[in-house]
């Protein structure tokens, strides 16, 4: 006997995404899912972004996506800020944060005092893409050491981003490496993004990555 | 490793869809399509649905999988593509102003039921 059905395998997931959105919604937070490789670079970004966004009186968070170690939390916690580490192990190890995981961390944050929630997935442009967590935004960060042919070869995580943030421009002078080949290829998976090179280090493009922020939140 | 959280939302979404009085136990096959944009590597999937199955309470059930190509019409001339390469730009007028058509999600698609032979059931319809 054949049993036609037509169901989305990920409803369960999309539905603890929708209740994740409605507590944002109820508390005005503006939630950003951060996506990269493993070492692009995203938790010094982060770490260099909050004391910008708290300059301009914007209260933040951040939930730490990590598959087991604490280590990109620690590095968080001179910020001051509450940082809820988000392990996967529990949950089987899974490369990616998953919406059930947000909510988890949600019980350990007080959303009325907050404006900003940063979610740092697990360092993987494969499956972080696949998933909605209930976040107003998605960004991946891609840094000037991964080559150019990264956006072709991972298409669907540069589709669901807003913005691009090539990361450790501070390196890209020293590396064989054409910039203007990797925007033109983040610009051939989705037109219009927006794409912001960044620094660390230097401090480039910080400002233009926090005023995105700001407008939107 | 997303195959692994996708074969089980695959178990459930099966468990979910059987009919009240159809076991699971029963379940030979279990068809899903999945969107080439979501990299779902079909012989991991399979690997891994295999894998987990044995522990469930569907052991017989067989996975097949079918990938969608990736297909946009451009909001600029209106043509519609499919993609060979993941370029997201009409073809026509060089427009990156597309819309995705089909090739993104993953969906259970039909589940087939072994009919035990009932020998309290077996006379109905035959002379
Ligand atoms: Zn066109």
């Amino acid at each position: 006997m054949d049993i036609p059905v037509i169901r989305d395998v990920l409803e369960e997931s999309n539905a603890l995404a929708k209740e994740n959105r409605a507590r944002f919604d109820e508390h005005k937070l503006y939630v950003v899912n951060i996506m990269s490789s493993p070492g692009s670079g995203k938790t010094t970004l982060l770490s260099k972004t909050i004391p910008l966004l708290q300059q301009r009186g914007l209260r933040c968070a951040v939930i730490e996506g990590d598959i087991t170690s604490t280590i990109d939390s620690e590095r968080l916690q001179p910020l001051g800020i509450p940082v809820v580490q988000a392990n996967t192990e529990p949950f089987g190890g899974d490369c990616h944060v998953g919406a059930h995981l947000v909510q988890a961390a949600l019980k350990y944050l007080d959303l009325s005092a907050l404006d900003i929630l940063f979610i740092e997935n697990i360092g993987n442009l494969v499956c972080p893409a696949e998933f909605y967590l209930g976040e107003n935004r998605k960004v991946v960060v891609l840094s000037t050491t991964e080559g150019e042919d990264k956006p072709l070869k991972y298409p669907l995580m540069f589709r669901e981003c807003s913005v691009c943030l090539i990361s450790k421009m501070d390196l890209a002078p020293h590396l064989d490496i054409d910039v203007a080949q990797i925007t033109s290829n983040i610009r051939k998976t989705n037109a219009q993004i927006t794409v912001l090179p960044v620094s660390s280090k230097t401090g480039e493009g910080l400002d233009a990555w926090v005023e995105w922020l700001v407008k939107k939140s | 490793m997303h195959e692994l959280y996708i074969a089980q939302s695959i178990l459930k979404s099966v468990q979910k869809s059987l009919p009240e009085d159809v076991r699971a136990e029963d379940v030979t096959q279990v068809r899903v399509e999945c969107g080439q944009l979501d990299a779902v590597v079909p012989d991991s999937l399979i690997f891994l649905f295999d894998a987990i199955k044995a522990e469930s309470n569907m052991p017989q059930a067989e996975l097949l999988v079918e990938q969608i190509a990736v297909a946009c019409v451009c909001k600029d001339c209106s043509r519609e593509f499919e993609m060979e390469l993941p370029v997201f730009i009409c073809p026509d007028c060089q427009s990156g102003n597309v819309e995705l058509l089909r090739g993104r999600g993953i969906r259970l698609t039909g589940i087939t039921v072994n009919e035990p032979e009932d020998e309290n059931h077996g006379h109905t319809g035959h002379p």
